[in-house]
């Protein structure tokens, strides 16, 4: 299938001389039609300029962005403003216009399409019943609470019919119950209407929640792209690793003996695992540091355990791992 | 100065002028004080815009010497002191009305005194405009112009309304040194009867008159600004 958005060896840096941020390297993702694509990092990693490169509010340095196949870099000023009433985009600090009405607010990109007043409010009102507000219509962002006001984005996001929606952290300022709900937002819109979701985070549980694929962008390059599962359950990359589990890129030492790392794919209960561990083999392991996360009742995320020191021993439990399905591990020292 | 009230001779005198002047005298202060304002605005607004939007991370980056050279004319403009550009500009009211003399005279150099302040205020207020507000409307393909007349200059709006009641505080201020060069209005009624005819109850009905003016714009313009402001809480 032909990516709906592919972004080609994209580069960017800021400022010149001394002074010069090289911001993006070489980063090449393509996106599919009607998923939803994460992309993750730590703060300052790149990830805002890389999706402001999508729409092209940031220009890219070198590489090309392209929409359907069709390279943005490339088109002139006014076929850029068409092209970018279909890749719409909702941010951290929601960007609502203080001065109108939620019901304003919507019907702005139809107003700038030059869609009729009375054609704009009728879709405005729709959309806002999309996203639960109806009641909301004639409130000003003052009145509104953080997700009410994301909800209000979204739907302005929406007002336009866009192909693809671009998130860049568009729950970090609010709190984990509210999150929730425009993450289950979002998803809806994306399989109710099969708008392709691109979702800038730095939150491990966004991804887990509601991405399909992920991308970890790290130091302005992309350290790992795949399947959500598959790449929190067994990152291949260094950042990946950072990022899955925080506290066990902690080093230990010598003391500390053997290590090893159990990642968890979904398959299987993390608890069993250790306890029977114990009961077939009859040598007791213990956990040096865990990062799971329990999703009905399955166990995702990696788990570093202490080997023991006996190397027969230690070959004993790391078979014993290994034959289990569900988890992979590794020693790691 | 200050005894005013001792011959009852020159009070009544004083009297009658004020009561004959005093009207005429506001009415040619307030229309003076519109058509610059209007003027000031024709010319300062745009140029305010053009500030904010032409710098080189504006919205619309304009050539680098062309920013230089406005933003040096407006500086230049803003550091003479009016007395001394009125005197100067005048002749220019010879050509633009036709006349040095009167108040239509004052109303060229007013003009180019207040558009630079005008053009200044614009550029503040507008760089209160929130910079994401102006990236979502860039992100749904908005255009230059679509984002000034939509964006830029209503979110702004509490803001420029404060900034225009400065702007005809000092236009006001100004007016009433105009009266040197014989512009009407309350100003000239103070400096002709008051400072040049030693008339001082005139002098100061005439100054009263302004200090009222001044008040009464500033506290409608202070209303109206906070009128259009959305983003304050609690009002219905
Ligand atoms: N306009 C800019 N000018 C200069 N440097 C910038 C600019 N925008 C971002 N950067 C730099 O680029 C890097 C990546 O920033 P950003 O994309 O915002 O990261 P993230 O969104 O992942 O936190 C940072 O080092 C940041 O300082
Ligand atoms: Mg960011």
């Amino acid at each position: 299938m032909q990516p709906i958005i592919e972004i080609k060896n994209l580069s960017k840096v800021f400022g010149s001389g001394d002074g010069k941020v090289a911001a993006l390297q070489d980063v090449s993702v393509a996106v599919q039609p009607g998923e939803i694509f994460g992309i993750i990092g730590l703060s300052g990693a790149g990830k805002s300029t890389l999706v402001r490169c999508i729409n092209l509010l940031e220009l890219p340095t070198e590489g090309q962005v392209l929409f359907h196949g069709q390279d943005l870099t490339g088109l002139k000023d006014k076929e850029l403003r068409m092209q970018r009433r279909k890749i719409s985009m909702i941010f951290q600090s929601f960007n609502l216009l203080d001065q109108r009405t939620s019901l304003d607010n919507i019907c702005f990109p139809l107003e700038l399409a030059g869609v009729s007043r009375k054609d704009a409010r009728k879709r405005a009102m729709e959309l806002l019943e999309i996203v639960g507000l109806p009641d909301k219509a004639n409130s000003y962002p003052v009145q509104l609470s953080g997700g009410q006001k994301q909800r209000i984005a979204i739907a302005r996001a929406l007002a336009s019919d866009p192909e693809v929606l671009l998130c860049d952290e568009a729950t970090s300022a609010l709190d984990p119950t509210t999150t929730d709900s425009i993450l289950k937002l979002l998803q809806k819109i994306n399989r109710e209407r099969g708008i392709t979701v691109i979702i800038i985070t730095h939150q491990m549980s966004v991804i887990e929640q509601i991405c399909h694929r992920v991308a970890i962008l790290d130091a302005g390059q992309v350290a790992e792209i795949g399947e959500v599962e598959s790449v929190f359950s067994n990152p291949r990359s260094a950042a990946g690793r950072r990022l899955v589990s925080p506290e066990m890129a902690l080093p230990f030492t010598e003391e500390d003996g053997p290590i090893a790392r159990i990642a968890f794919n979904g398959n299987a209960s993390e608890e069993p695992i250790i306890a029977s561990l114990a009961l077939d083999l009859g040598i007791k392991v213990s956990i040096m540091g865990a990062d799971t996360r329990n999703i009905d009742g399955k166990a995702f995320g990696t788990m570093l355990i202490s080997l023991p020191t006996d190397s027969e021993q230690k070959q004993k439990v790391m078979q014993y791992l290994k034959s289990h399905p569900g988890v992979t591990a590794e020693e790691v020292q | 100065m200050f005894d005013l009230f001792s011959d009852p001779v020159k009070v009544a005198q004083q009297m009658e002028i004020i009561f004959s002047e005093y009207g005429f005298a506001i009415w040619e202060t307030m229309y003076a004080l519109v058509l610059e304002v209007i003027f000031a605005y024709v010319v300062g607004l745009p140029l305010g815009v053009l500030l904010v939007t032409g710098e080189k991370e504006g919205i619309r980056p304009m050539p680098g010497w062309m920013m230089k050279t406005l933003n040096i004319v407006i500086n230049l403009l803003r550091s003479v002191p009016f007395l001394i550009l009125m005197i100067i500009v005048l002749p220019l009211s010879k050509i633009i009305v036709g006349t040095k003399v009167g108040t239509p005279a004052t109303i060229p150099p007013m003009v180019i005194a207040a558009f630079p302040l005008v053009a200044r205020m614009v550029e503040s207020s507008l760089r209160e405009v929130n910079h994401g507000v102006i990236e979502a409307s860039q992100s749904m393909g908005a255009s230059t112009w679509q984002i000034v007349t939509k964006v830029l200059l209503p979110e702004a709006l509490p803001s420029l309304i404060s900034g225009g009641t400065i702007t005809v505080g000092t236009i006001l201020g100004y007016g009433a040194m105009a009266g040197i060069i014989g512009g009407g209005g309350l100003g000239k009624m103070a400096i002709n009867y008051g400072y040049y005819n030693f008339k001082y109850l005139v002098m100061w009905a005439a100054v009263i008159g302004l200090i009222i003016l001044v008040q009464i714009f500033q506290s409608v313009g202070t209303k109206l600004a906070q009128a259009s402001d959305k983003r304050l809480r609690n009002r219905n």
